[in-house]
Parts: C-alpha cells; sequence; structure tokens
C-alpha cells in the first residue's frame, strides 16, 4: 500500500475533525456505497457473474435492519450485523437458483429476484410500508447507551470500521485458495471443472459472501438516510453499483470504492452546475466502457506501479474488459 | 354485467395491452437474436418515442403523422447509436453491452427531461379512434380495439417479412451464424445495423401507441422495459413466436391479476419468470446455443 495508503488512511481518520458536517455526511454516503460497489465486484470482477439485480442485497439489508431497529428495537450494531446475516441467509437459495444459469440468463435472473423483492416490498404494506417505505428509522442505541454512534462523526467511523473490516475480510478471501479458484472458474469454468472444482458450489459460495458484504451496506444504509424504501430495490441503483464498479475498475477492491466515490462526486457536484447531471454522467460511463475497460484503478496502475510489481499483480488483479 | 361481457372486455383490454407489450418486446429480442445485446435502453426509446408522438401530433394536429414520425426520429437515432456506442465494442463482453446501453438509457432519459420538461403530456386521439362502441351491452373504447387490431396486423407484417423474404432469410441466418453470413460476401454490419434501427423504431411505436391510455411520463420507460426483459425471458430470448405468447401471457396476467389479485399480480409476474428460468434456462421458446 505504501506511504499513499497511509495518507489516505490518516486523511480519513481526521475526517470529522477537519471537514464541514455536511461533507463528513457526504463521506459518510461514499463509504457505504463503496461497500456496496465493493462486494459486486466479488461477483462482477473475481468470478465473472454480471449480477444486474445485487440492488436486491442492498434492500435487503436496508429493510431487515430497520425492522430490527423498529420493531425489536435491539442495538445499532446489533441490527446492522443481524441485517447483513439475514441477506446472506436468505441469498443463499437466490444464489443456488441463479447459478443455474449463465451469462446474460444470470444477469436477467438476479434482476428478476430483485424487481420481485421490489414487487414484495411495494405491496405488502403491513411489513414493508408499501410505497411509503419505513420511516423514523433512528441510530438510537438501544440497551448498552452507546450513544456515540448517534453522532454524525460516530456513524462516521462505525461506517468506516465496517468497511474496513469488510475491505480486510474481503482481500483476504479473494487471496485465499478459494478466491484464486473463483478467478480460475471466471478465465475458464470448463478447465476449472475439469481440474476436479465444482464450479457451481464456488458460485453459490461467492454470492453468498457478496450478499453479506452488500446487505451490510444497505444494514448501514437505513438508519443514515433514516428510511428504507422500495426504491432500494429498484433495477437502476443495481445498474448505478455496476456503473460505480466499472467506473472505478473491476477485479480489485478499492477500485469500485473509488468508484463510488467518483459517482457521488459527480452527482453531487454536477446536481449543483446543472439539473442535467445524469446525461452527463451517463456520457461519462459510456465513455469509460467504451474508452477506458480497466477503469480508474487500472489506470492508477498502470502508470504507478512497477513491471515488477504489474507482473507480481496480473494473476489476482485482471482487469476484466 | 354480465360474465361473458365482462370476459369479452377484459379481455380487450389485455389484448390492448399485450399489443403495447409486443411492440417493446419484439424489439428488444429481434436486437438479442441478431447481436447478442440486452439493450437496456429500449425502454428509454420506447419512452423517447411516446414524446416525439406528442410534439408531432400537437405541432402538426396529425395523429398518423406522428404514428409515422416518431419511429422514423427513434429508429434513426438508433442508428447514430449503433455506430457510435456499440460498434466499437463488438469483439468485447456481453457485459460491456450491457453497461453501456444501461449508460445510453441514462442519457436518453435525461435528454427527454432537459427537452420536455417533468409535466405529462398527451394528446387528442382523432375522432374515429376517440369514442366508443357498445359491446355486449357494455360501453368499450375504439381505441382499444384499434390497438389490439393493430398488435396483430404488425406482428403478422414483421413474420412475413422474416420468414417470406430475402432480406428477413438473411436476418434469420445471421442470427444463426453471422460469420458464415459474412463469408457468403453479405456485410453483417449493415445487418446490425438495420435490426437495431428496426428495434428501436418498433419501441418508438409501442411508445406513441401507449400515450392516449397512459400519457406520456419520465419515469414511461423505466418501468415497461422490465416488463419486457420478463417477456423476453419468459419467450425465450431471440424467439418470435416467444415474444407473442409472453406478451400475451403477461398482457392478460396483469389485466386479470389487477383485478382479482391486485396486490399479488405485480410479485406473479416475476414468480413465472424465475419458475419458467429455473425449468428452461432459454425460456419457454429459446433455442439452446
Amino acid at each position: 500500500m505504501g506511504w499513499a495508503g497511509a495518507v489516505v488512511i490518516a486523511g480519513l481518520a481526521a475526517a470529522p475533525a477537519v471537514l464541514p458536517g455536511f461533507l463528513v455526511t457526504s463521506l459518510t454516503e461514499v463509504l457505504i456505497l463503496g461497500l456496496f460497489a465493493m462486494s459486486l465486484d466479488l461477483l462482477v470482477g473475481y468470478t465473472g457473474l454480471d449480477s444486474f439485480g445485487h440492488a436486491a442485497v442492498y434492500g435487503l439489508g436496508a429493510y431487515t435492519a430497520s425492522l430490527l431497529l423498529l420493531r425489536a428495537e435491539v442495538s445499532l450494531p446489533t441490527a446492522v450485523l443481524g441485517g447483513a446475516l439475514l441477506t446472506a441467509v436468505l441469498a443463499l437459495p437466490m444464489g443456488w437458483l441463479c447459478t443455474r444459469t449463465t451469462g446474460v440468463s444470470f444477469a436477467m435472473l438476479t434482476l428478476a429476484f430483485a424487481q420481485l423483492l421490489y414487487a414484495v416490498a411495494y405491496k405488502w404494506q403491513s411489513v414493508t410500508g408499501g410505497s411509503d417505505g419505513l420511516a423514523g428509522v433512528s441510530r438510537t442505541p438501544g440497551p448498552f447507551g452507546l450513544t456515540w454512534f448517534t453522532s454524525r462523526p460516530g456513524y462516521y467511523y462505525f461506517v468506516a470500521g465496517c468497511l474496513a473490516g469488510a475491505y480486510v475480510l474481503c482481500r483476504a478471501f479473494v487471496a485465499s485458495p478459494v478466491g484464486t479458484t473463483l478467478l480460475a472458474i471466471r478465465e475458464n469454468e470448463r478447465k476449472a471443472s475439469a481440474l476436479g472444482y465444482n464450479p457451481r458450489a464456488y458460485k453459490i459460495a461467492v454470492f453468498v459472501i457478496a450478499a453479506f458484504f452488500g446487505g451490510l451496506a444497505g444494514a448501514l444504509y437505513a438508519p443514515f438516510a433514516g428510511f428504507a424504501s422500495p426504491d432500494l430495490f429498484f433495477w437502476i441503483l443495481s445498474g448505478q453499483v455496476l456503473v460505480m464498479v466499472i467506473v472505478g475498475g473491476s477485479g480489485s477492491l478499492l477500485g469500485p470504492i473509488a468508484g463510488a466515490a467518483v459517482f457521488l462526486l459527480l452527482e453531487h457536484h454536477l446536481s449543483g452546475l446543472t439539473d442535467s447531471w445524469a446525461l452527463i454522467l451517463g456520457l461519462i460511463f459510456i465513455v469509460f466502457v467504451v474508452f477506458v475497460p480497466e477503469g480508474l484503478w487500472g489506470i492508477v496502475r498502470r502508470h504507478a506501479a512497477t513491471p515488477a510489481a504489474l507482473l507480481e499483480e496480473s494473476g489476482a488483479e485482471h482487469p476484466v474488459p | 354485467m354480465s360474465l361473458t361481457a365482462f370476459l369479452v372486455t377484459q379481455g380487450l383490454n389485455a389484448l390492448a395491452l399485450s399489443a403495447l407489450l409486443f411492440f417493446i418486446s419484439i424489439g428488444l429480442t429481434l436486437i438479442f437474436g441478431i447481436m447478442r445485446i440486452i439493450n437496456f435502453a429500449h425502454g428509454a426509446l420506447y419512452m423517447l418515442g411516446a414524446y416525439v408522438g406528442v410534439s408531432v401530433a400537437l405541432w402538426t394536429g396529425r395523429y398518423w403523422l406522428a404514428l409515422a414520425l416518431a419511429p422514423i426520429l427513434v429508429a434513426a437515432l438508433g442508428l447514430g447509436v449503433e455506430a457510435l456506442v456499440l460498434r466499437p465494442l463488438y469483439r468485447r463482453e456481453h457485459g460491456a453491452f450491457l453497461l453501456v446501453t444501461f449508460g445510453v438509457a441514462l442519457v436518453v432519459a435525461e435528454g427527454i427531461r432537459l427537452g420536455w420538461g417533468p409535466t405529462a403530456r398527451r394528446f387528442a386521439l382523432p375522432s374515429g379512434l376517440a369514442g366508443s362502441v357498445t359491446l355486449l351491452g357494455e360501453a368499450f373504447p375504439v381505441y382499444r380495439i384499434f390497438l389490439a387490431c393493430f398488435g396483430v396486423a404488425v406482428a403478422v407484417a414483421l413474420w412475413q417479412f422474416l420468414e417470406r423474404t430475402r432480406l428477413g432469410l438473411v436476418i434469420r441466418a445471421t442470427a444463426q451464424n453471422a460469420e458464415m453470413v459474412h463469408a457468403l460476401g453479405v456485410d453483417v454490419r449493415w445487418v446490425r445495423s438495420g435490426v437495431f434501427a428496426l428495434g428501436c423504431g418498433l419501441a418508438a411505436l409501442g411508445g406513441v401507441l401507449a400515450v392516449p391510455l397512459v400519457t406520456a411520463y419520465l419515469g414511461l420507460g423505466a418501468g415497461v422495459v422490465v416488463d419486457a426483459f420478463v417477456i423476453v425471458i419468459i419467450g425465450g430470448m431471440g424467439s418470435f413466436v416467444g415474444s407473442v405468447i409472453g406478451s400475451l401471457l403477461v398482457g392478460f396476467v396483469q389485466t386479470f391479476g389487477n383485478f382479482y389479485l391486485p396486490d399479488l399480480a405485480l410479485a406473479a409476474m416475476y414468480l413465472a419468470m424465475i419458475a419458467v428460468l429455473v425449468l428452461r434456462p432459454r425460456g419457454l421458446f429459446g433455442q439452446d446455443e
């Protein structure tokens, strides 16, 4: 990671002390969406599974955490962890079914699941609040009295801690034998199968793990925004998080986090300059897909790394076009 | 209302909805069949067709001109999109298309918001289509009957075009084996451009036709594109028959579901899609690759 990484970490740690409040809020959102994008990249970049329904796990995490906070009145950390765990459990049958197909069918099936959950969230009024969603999700700390979380910097550090923990776990996961097997499946599934691996089992496993971290992001979002709404399941959000992964650079864990930062920066900055920020965002995105398939992270690595480091990394972090 | 009258009127409503869904899903499935592209911009182009149609109808006061002009203009835009954005990607993975067409969808949808503003728009139908007729003692809007008939007519014409003409033969052959068609001396690039433009134009046609029923509003594309995906997946990607049957299925499930089980209709559609994909990953009429 080197000195650049140390500067970034120091900057993130000092942020609430030096930045104005609204920027701390923006930064919290960047970290939450960065976690969401990073979890998607486990599927897209590391396994070659193009999910177009990743909003499904974001929404599940947000709704389960909200329900835990509103109905069960558990503490904030319990609700967040519970939301992530429940999402992973619910993702198991989803992953089992979706991994029966590949390629475009996989993308469409994941989209179908997300839209199904959208429909359920929309119609199951008594539990989900229907089109209004669940409002008034607060950061009330509950029985432990951890009032610190309820403050703006407190919640920022809580989110940053969750992201850091998730990053360390994901880093270890992709570097593990299981992670390298996923890369083998991405490159050539039939060959991996011939070598004695069961690609389907690995795909289901990574689907559930990605759902855990995606659900964690959703569970962090609901107390941040104060609500959970059906839009969290909508396909537009699935598309946006894919944008973050591609712009940032798929096949790397930090790239998607950078992508989320760029996405939100553009959204906030452009929306201040012009009403048509989404138009410009769309154009930037098209340019990235056509001309910069390796993403921002790929550019950084190409220019910053020495050839030896590139060789060493090329096995683990090969950019996916 | 007698049960027969209810079934007939609701059946005609379902047919009219199926016709609208057919216009968008057939374009999607043709584009997929030839180019192996899931066009996420398809809903936005449907919406663009609706807005362009409204403008033409309001400027000229002629509904039929709107119906003819909007698809042509959107098809021309489709040609541009294909040449500028899709052509550089033909050697890349399918994921790149998924993403780039999502970008196009954003641009088109935002362009519409900029160009037409946030208010919903509609136009008046010509007198011949505006009224209603009495069917089995029930007043029934002429426009829905027109939609159902128009949908059948376009479906038959397209089928004839694909099955009976030389160009249709080339298109079907390209879907089967583009390299072989290219080797036989046909410029496959033009087949691709043409089919993409045709698909975009059909989506736009559906959009103009939808305006009198639902008005042109900014969320029009985002909602309908998922319906079209469901149809194409249930029917089988790239299958003409699948698109027809899927449109009818979804049109009838939505119409009757909204009446009998309003809470479950939406979810039922997605559940049906999941069930089909699990049992037949290629869809009801899809062929193995």
